[in-house]
């Protein structure tokens, strides 16, 4: 902790972690002389708070940058400007934007990551003790004994057999090797998770044991999650907050319920709308209309507003003018020009 | 009946009805693995009429795809060959049995492309990547249609633009890699419905889009489907997917199908306790929000050791014992809807709420 920067930052007391005019450039190199001919802007200026023991979902289209962002909290990534601010267990604040890959290793302990596809995140040459352990080993907690034993007691609280340590990932099925990533992730009791796609690979019934489990975990550890996904059902059932990214940029952010039942962008409702419900009678009755086209470049996004070419309500200010992401009405945030004249529809009543 | 064994494939008992396009009768596909037999498909019957959508359902593993390939005679060449019947009268009228034919037999071929196409999750399983998306529909059309070149381009720019490709004369000329993952998926649409089939068999195709991209594929597929009248096998894991295009719905697991009805009554009333549990454990929009999700307890067995009697009981809440442990549950038929349930009755008067 000494070596880090001596700050003065400060947080509301309910937020963990806290992004502000978080911005992702990738250069663009052309020719012989690899000259820097533009960017691409991955994430373009997004601010968001995490408040304590809440679950942030965030949803989006491939290439909207969701996953980026989790990245760049994480620190998994350096960025190209903006500021982080993270809340440590002891109460320090620390602004995660300067530090060194040094100077990060002791905060990761505090913030961990279980990803898509439990196939390629877990190696296939380690047996659970290994995997689990590993991040024990490298913060240097316990000694092989202890290790041992904490690895035993994550595998029974994600639902394994801890008789099942000494054995390889592929003796698993997908569900399972999930757990077996969520147990390393909980393995140095970290304050937040970001789930990148955490179920979207997994079977019907087997995404529902694994979201009951991320649930269960939130409760008795007080964990924070940042739930990132395209599964909008899932989101609704998961999160307390939701945040609407497209082409880096946040479009909307609200509580789930309110979001749900009235978007106020009209990417929310086009987003809601592709949706096909388990509802045969309910998806004849909606009216749906696909939303044009793909989402834009990034090397080359729209002027203005990026979602103005596909956008049914757009105006001549919105490929003029980019919006701010506003506060609106309840403290919810949205950048849209129109965001009080649109009446827009939601998914549920 | 005579007396005699039939040794080779079943000869078809009845025939089918004019309306009956292909027809399943005991699909058995097994494979001889070093570690067992599995059955992969394990004795599936059942049928689409012309110009339907048959949804299929099921967890990875049930056999859904296999079934589909079974139909292709695509099936990998570990698999025991195949015994059961599957007939197919495409729309010009001749009579395919295709349970008796090869995989690389000249009959297959012609209703390979011609009379069945297919389409799969990811594009670049069924694109070339050396060939441009215009040479590759062209080169279908010469085959099947016997379209000379000019007219096979002619077409392929056509069928471009019936898939809503934008700038069909110009993309006629690209790699596959040129275009996006939902472009992708539309070359791959227009070349398997290049010779007009009456059947597209589709595996999978928008698990792995955006669910706006997705809804575009589900709307193309629609409107393609009444355009030309094809029917279509739509097999995904997917119930909103499913609710959304399917006209009827087969629920498969570990093998066999263990449900079939119309869309509205696997949704609303659903006769077999595998699809009731299902149907409970996907979070729905606007439904308990923040509430614990219905699991199925325990996990789908391994393929080597399925379950005596009905697959599903060991996990069933509502197996009843000395029963559903020891007998495999018949067809049960209420009207048009089968449910593989011992007790299948009782959901008759309460139709599960889900």
């Amino acid at each position: 902790m000494s070596d880090l920067p001596a700050t003065s930052l400060s947080l509301p007391d309910d937020v963990l972690f806290s992004v502000r005019g978080l911005k992702k450039y990738f250069p663009i190199h052309e020719g012989w002389l690899k000259k820097h001919v533009g960017d691409v802007k991955a994430i373009d200026d997004v601010s968001l708070d995490i408040r304590k023991g809440e679950t942030l979902g965030l949803v989006g289209e491939s290439g909207s940058g969701k996953s980026t962002v989790a990245r760049l909290m994480l620190r998994a990534y350096s960025l190209t400007d903006g500021q982080i601010l993270f809340r440590r267990a002891n109460g320090e604040i620390v602004d995660l934007s300067g530090l060194t890959d040094r100077q990060m290793r002791p905060l990761r302990a505090e913030m961990q990551m279980i990803f898509q596809d439990p196939y390629s995140s877990l190696n296939p040459r380690m047996t659970l003790l290994e995997l689990v352990g590993e991040p024990m080993l490298i913060h240097g907690k316990g000694n092989d004994g202890e290790i041992r034993d904490r690895v035993a007691e994550l595998l029974k609280v994600v639902g394994l057999r801890p008789e099942f340590i000494n054995r390889y990932p592929h003796a698993f099925s997908g569900g399972q090797r999930q757990r077996i990533g969520i147990a390393r992730a909980l393995a140095l009791n970290p304050s937040f998770i970001a789930a990148d796609e955490a179920v979207s690979a997994l079977d019907v019934s087997v995404a529902a044991q694994n979201i009951n489990l991320l649930q269960d975990l939130q409760e008795q550890f007080g964990l924070t999650y940042l739930f990132i996904t395209h599964d909008l059902g899932m989101v609704e059932h998961i999160s307390d907050r939701v945040g609407v990214m497209y082409l880096g940029r946040l479009m909307e952010v609200a509580p789930t319920e309110a979001l749900f039942s009235k978007p106020l962008h009209p990417y929310t409702e086009a987003l809601m709308a592709a949706v096909p419900q388990p509802d045969p009678r309910g998806n004849r009755a909606r009216k749906r209309v696909p939303l044009k086209g793909e989402i834009a470049n990034a090397a080359n996004p729209p002027s203005g507003c990026s979602f103005h070419p596909r956008c049914p309500y757009a105006q001549p200010k919105c490929s003029a003018e980019v919006p701010a992401l506003r506060t609106v009405d309840g403290g919810r945030q949205v950048r849209c020009h129109f965001a009080e004249e649109l009446s827009l529809v939601g998914a549920i009543a | 009946m005579g007396s005699k064994i039939m040794t080779k494939s079943p000869v078809p008992q009845n025939p089918m009805p004019a309306e009956r396009l292909l027809e399943l009768d005991d699909v058995h596909v097994h494979f001889p693995l070093r570690e067992g037999l599995v059955k992969a498909v394990n004795g599936v019957s059942y049928h689409v009429d012309k110009g339907e959508v048959l949804g299929i359902v099921g967890e990875s593993g049930s056999g859904k795809s296999i079934t589909a390939r079974a139909i292709m005679r695509l099936l990998p060449k570990r698999a025991a060959p195949p015994t059961g019947s599957i007939r197919f009268r495409p729309r010009t009228g001749e009579d395919f049995e295709l349970s008796g034919l090869d995989r690389n037999s000249r009959a297959i071929r012609q209703v390979r492309g011609r009379h069945i196409g297919m389409i799969f999750q990811e594009p670049m399983t069924a694109l070339s990547p050396v060939h441009t998306i215009g040479t590759q529909i062209m080169r279908t059309v010469q085959l099947h249609m016997g379209l000379g070149k000019v007219a096979a381009r002619a077409r392929a720019i056509d069928l471009l633009a019936k898939v809503q490709m934008p700038r069909p004369a110009q993309m006629v000329d690209a790699y596959p890699h040129q275009l996006s993952g939902g472009m992708r998926q539309r070359a791959m649409i227009a070349l398997a419905i290049s010779c007009d089939p009456s059947l597209l068999i589709a595996d999978e195709p928008t698990t792995a889009l955006d669910v706006t991209t997705e809804a575009q594929i589900l709307e193309l597929l629609k409107s393609l489907q009444s355009e030309l009248g094809m029917a279509i096998i739509f097999i995904t894991h997917n119930f909103g997917v499913v609710a959304d295009i399917a006209d009827r719905v087969s629920v498969m697991y570990l093998g066999r199908i263990v449900e079939t009805a119309s869309v509205d009554d696997i949704f609303y009333a659903p006769k077999h306790p595998y699809t009731q549990a299902l149907l409970r454990s996907i979070p729905r929009l606007g439904v308990d929000q923040g509430r614990r999700l219905p699991t199925i307890p325990g996990m789908v067995p391994d393929p080597f050791s399925v379950p005596e009697g009905c697959a599903f009981n060991p996990r069933c809440g509502h197996a009843v014992a000395g029963l559903c442990e020891v007998r495999v549950p018949p067809e049960k038929r209420f009207g048009a809807q089968m449910s593989r349930c011992h007790i299948a009755d009782q959901f008759v008067q309460e139709p599960a709420n889900v």
